[in-house]
């Protein structure tokens, strides 16, 4: 079948790359519906010859529905952590999905591996996973919510998320698993709807669960002191709240509800250890379209998610589904933005929460920035004659590649303080409108460049009408959206991209008949581009306009009075990284002559925050240390390939809480205390010259 | 004074006009039909006692709140409907309350990025390192060393402006408007949160503003700093002006003295 076909084809593109995980969405939507709802369009089809066209129809309808309460149920629970959390801690906490597959996983190694009963294997799965996320919460979550800005403390869920993705990764590998259901596989038959036990088991749970947290909130003293803290954080300490105690509280519900939803859902999907990004982006959508301030929002979001994407997936294509979701989702945020039900109290935004984020960034000393420039510079011209192993120095070409990617991401994320969660997306564009210029009209390589540049920018001037308007939360969810968005058509334009399988046949960037087909030459060609966008861009972030987006970053309201156009400068720091991501896309594209969905899908969104962030934002260089450490590491230790999503986001949420500057942070700070000893060692030397002089 | 004539010849238009301005918050009638000019070289100092309207009228001034009626001119331009920026760009530069520098930027860099409105520079130029662009970005630094060494923050040059003192803060806040060169300057209640020693820096830096012919809005709470430096006083209570004048006629009126220094007022400390 297709879907085997896929399945195989996807285990050996992740062998290639090591990340794919956008198929397995894809796939699991596919079989989410299947499972749910068995042999749905092939009894409607063979009904439809004997009986009347309509009753099938209306039949195959309900079925659909049914399927869609029950993925619904599932959004709705994860959105609803999604809610709880946010309210109160004000920030957004992307780890739940990963939490629910931790504990499904657990659950099919207890039932299945060690053949505990159900009842036992359950509850003990949903424990562990608690367990795990109050430890995860209490070293990480909660320490971050005192230091960094809401908006990095999305970004530090993020990498718990991955980290989480890829400790499952190490632990129970690639490969999916599927749970037997509770009660057995034989639907139960109302007329002639059939339902698959465990949609009542997820419906039941999913009601329950909403119907304690409900009761907690609202009924109880300690429901009192989580409301206190959402309303207002600073008072309810005032009143004797111990408000990081309410905000571990808060993390530890929402792990239990993510846990309850994996375990319970588990059994109608396929589980791989990067299913639960697929949780926790959909539970974050059904709160954004619900309204993330409200419980009943979430729940509805969460129903209203379900159905869209069912009912798209039946009637209009399953590539596509993912498509539906997402324009609703940015609809909704362009319309109503924050959510179709009201919240009756809306957290105060304080204007200057950004204030505890802007930390001071390392910067070097004038006088070693041209030394140490020449040098590294000499060191990158030199390492193609060093290096003669071609893995190693292919790595090399795809962090110098990244790197582009990451300057703009700089410009955009470090500077003007605007996160972005879907850059990959606009490597895509670029890439696949290069690639499909050159493999089906010639295009030479400059041109198809151009194009691809041009592609973008359209594209990015549509959705600058979204995030323009929007900050830090939204706008993380806006550029998600945007990203799932292009996976989604990357996959779906099976004419143009190729599908899943990808684009291939791409030629290898060429300049007038010269092709630089060897990764020996292509490093040259991305390391002299490199240092034309670095010097550019230092040369602009270091003079007014960098200091525009800085001051925009800082205090948006203080940057009017002083009259720097906030909206002009955003746009323009947002096109330019858009520029960028789109040329890196199409080197890509030329450098492996060959382009897939995940090379430049959501996962590689998230690396490159992760790259920039272990590097050190705000300073341009950074990312490309960030680049080299995390292409390099899984090249050099093959053994450690199976590591490589962990390491990213463990070294992710590490250096936001004990790096905040980075590496190369830590670079210039060693090398000024280098600089400083040598000058002391000289100036010792010269006074006891003169001492000995004077003697 | 001493004025050219060429001076007294502009000085018949006020460089801020306002006529008439009307705002209620519900059913409350915060700012009821107020009126006044600010002339230049002048310091214009609005006082009253705490929720009068000050700030709100600053803020109906700036478009920062939408006023209900009543019209507001800047250099003979009705500023109805202009936006924060094109309002800052015309060059009516306000500062904040709540001392506002930019953090993550050192003291230097906050004063720099005052000029902005002068030199925004083209980003093209900036990125080729043209000459151009680097002999601008060398004056403007020049003048922002300058504009430290005047107030006395030089020493904290390359500080981090949030590490600060509170008092350095607002001084600082005040060299990055200069830097802009305003047309007219207003200030929300500099002198909020310093201390004596500061309030009389804070003075002096007011003086010589003035002497720079840099007309002044000032909203103030601090009566010894207001009676110091301000050539013109406009009393607000309750959302409506209650006397103008200057600082000896304000001090011998005795609706403010009633209004804002209270019965038992022992005249303006």
């Amino acid at each position: 079948m297709g879907l085997m076909v896929l399945l195989a084809m996807r285990s050996i593109v992740r062998n290639v790359t090591q990340e794919a995980w956008l198929l397995a969405v894809k796939v699991q939507d596919g079989t989410k519906t299947t499972n749910l709802i068995p042999r749905r369009r092939a009894s409607a089809v063979s009904r439809d010859g004997r009986r009347s066209k309509r009753a099938p129809r209306v039949l195959e309808f309900v079925q659909i529905c049914i399927g869609g309460l029950v993925v619904g149920s599932i959004y709705a629970a994860i959105a609803l952590g999604f809610s709880l959390v946010y309210r109160v801690t004000g920030a957004v906490n992307l780890s739940q999905g990963g939490f629910a597959i931790i504990a499904a996983m657990i659950g099919y190694t207890l039932s299945v591996s060690l053949s505990l009963p159900l009842w036992l294997a359950i509850p003990c799965a949903i424990a562990a996973t608690v367990i795990i996320g109050v430890a995860l919460g209490a070293l990480t979550f909660v320490p971050a919510l005192q230091r960094l800005s809401n908006a990095n403390v999305l970004m530090l869920t993020a990498g718990l998320l991955t980290a989480i993705e890829g400790l499952s990764l190490v632990v129970w590998g690639s490969q999916p698993y599927a749970m037997p259901p509770f009660s057995g596989e034989t639907p139960l038959a109302f007329g002639a709807i059939r339902v698959p036990t465990q949609a009542f088991w997820v419906l039941g749970s999913v009601a329950l669960c909403i119907a304690v947290l409900w009761f907690l909130v609202t009924r109880t003293k300690l429901g009192r002191g989580l409301r206190a803290c959402a309303e207002n954080p600073a008072a309810a300490s005032l009143m004797g709240i111990n408000v990081p105690r309410m905000t571990l509280l808060s993390f530890a519900l929402a792990t239990l509800i993510a846990a309850i939803s994996g375990v319970i859902v588990a059994p109608t999907t396929s589980l791989q250890f990067d299913t639960g990004r697929l949780f926790t982006i959909s539970g974050f959508v059904a709160a954004a379209i619900g309204g993330i301030m409200s419980f009943p929002g979430a729940v509805i979001g969460g129903l209203f998610l379900g159905l869209a994407t069912q009912l798209a997936t039946a009637y209009i294509s399953s590539l596509f589904s993912n498509a539906i979701a997402l324009l609703i989702l940015l609809a909704v945020l362009i319309f109503r933005p924050s959510g179709l039900v009201q919240a009756s109290v809306t957290r105060r935004q304080d204007t200057r929460d950004e204030v505890k984020a802007v930390g001071h960034v390392a910067r070097l000393p004038a006088s070693l920035v041209t030394p140490l420039g020449a040098f590294a510079l000499v060191i990158a011209v030199l390492v193609p004659f060093v290096v003669t192993d071609n893995g190693i120095l292919s790595g090399l070409v795809i962090a110098l590649i990244l790197f582009m990617t990451l300057m703009g991401l700089d410009v955009l994320m470090g500077y003007a303080g605007q996160v972005s969660l879907g850059q990959a997306g606009f490597m895509a564009i670029g890439g696949y409108t290069s690639g499909y210029l050159a493999v089906n009209y010639g295009l030479s390589s400059l041109l198809s460049i151009l194009a691809g540049i041009g592609m973008s920018l359209s594209c990015a001037l549509v959705l600058s009408v979204v995030t323009l308007r929007l900050r830090g939360l939204y706008l993380a969810l806006a550029t998600l959206a945007f990203g799932l968005l292009v996976d989604s058509c990357a996959v779906g334009f099976l004419d143009i991209t190729g599908g899943p399988s990808g684009l291939v046949g791409i030629p290898s960037f060429s300049i007038a008949g010269f092709e630089f087909a060897t990764p020996h030459a292509m490093y040259f060609v991305v390391l002299a581009l490199d240092v034309i966008i670095l010097v550019g861009l230092a040369g602009a972030m270091r003079s007014g306009f960098g200091r525009a987006l800085k001051a925009i970053r800082s205090d948006q309201m203080a940057a009017a009075a002083l009259g720097i156009n906030i909206v002009r400068y955003k746009l323009a720091a947002f096109l330019i990284s858009v520029t960028l991501a789109s040329i890196a896309g199409s080197m890509y594209a030329f450098f492996f002559n060959f382009l897939s969905p995940e090379m430049v899908g959501t996962g590689r969104s998230l690396e490159l925050v992760a790259m920039l962030i272990v590097g050190g934002e705000s300073t341009l260089f950074g990312g490309l240390l960030g680049a080299l450490l995390l292409t390099l590491l899984p090249t050099v230790f093959q053994p450690l390939a199976t590591y490589k999503t962990f390491a990213a986001g463990a070294l992710l949420v590490a250096s936001f809480l004990y790096l905040p500057q980075g590496l190369y942070g830590a670079v210039v700070q060693a090398s000024i205390r280098l600089a400083r000893s040598s000058r002391e060692t000289a100036s010792t030397k010269n006074s006891s010259e003169t001492q000995a002089r004077a003697l | 004074m001493a004025m050219t004539d060429a001076r007294v010849e502009n000085s018949n238009e006020p460089v801020l006009g306002v006529r008439h301005l009307a705002k209620s918050f519900g059913g409350l009638k915060a700012i009821n039909d107020i009126s006044f000019d600010v002339a230049p070289d002048s310091v214009t100092a609005m006082i009253g006692p705490n929720g009068a309207g000050k700030t709100t009228v600053f803020n109906l001034v700036t478009n920062i709140l939408a006023k209900d009626a009543g019209q507001v001119r800047f250099l003979g331009r009705d500023l109805a409907g202009m936006s924060a920026v094109k309002i800052a760009s015309l060059g009516l530069i306000r500062t904040f309350q709540a001392a506002r520098v930019f953090p993550g930027m050192t003291a230097i860099e906050n004063v720099v990025v005052g000029a902005h409105r002068l030199a925004p520079g083209s980003g093209a130029s900036q990125m080729l390192w043209l000459s151009a662009a680097r002999s601008e970005e060398r004056r403007i630094f020049r003048r922002a060393e300058e504009m430290l060494e005047l107030v006395g923050l030089a020493s904290f040059r390359d500080a981090h402006a949030t590490e600060l003192p509170m008092g350095a803060q607002k001084l600082l806040e005040v060299v990055r408007a200069l830097m802009a060169q305003p047309r007219l300057l207003c200030l929300d209640e500099p002198a909020a949160g310093l201390n004596d020693t500061e309030t009389g820096e804070l003075a002096n830096l007011l003086r010589a503003i003035r002497a720079l012919g840099i007309p002044v809005l000032l909203v103030e709470h601090n009566m010894s700093l207001v009676m110091n430096v301000a050539d013109h006083v406009v009393v607000i209570d309750s959302g409506a002006i209650i006397a103008r004048g200057t600082p000896p006629e304000i001090q011998r009126d005795s609706r403010v003295i009633e209004a804002y220094l209270g019965r038992e007022g022992h005249g303006a400390s």
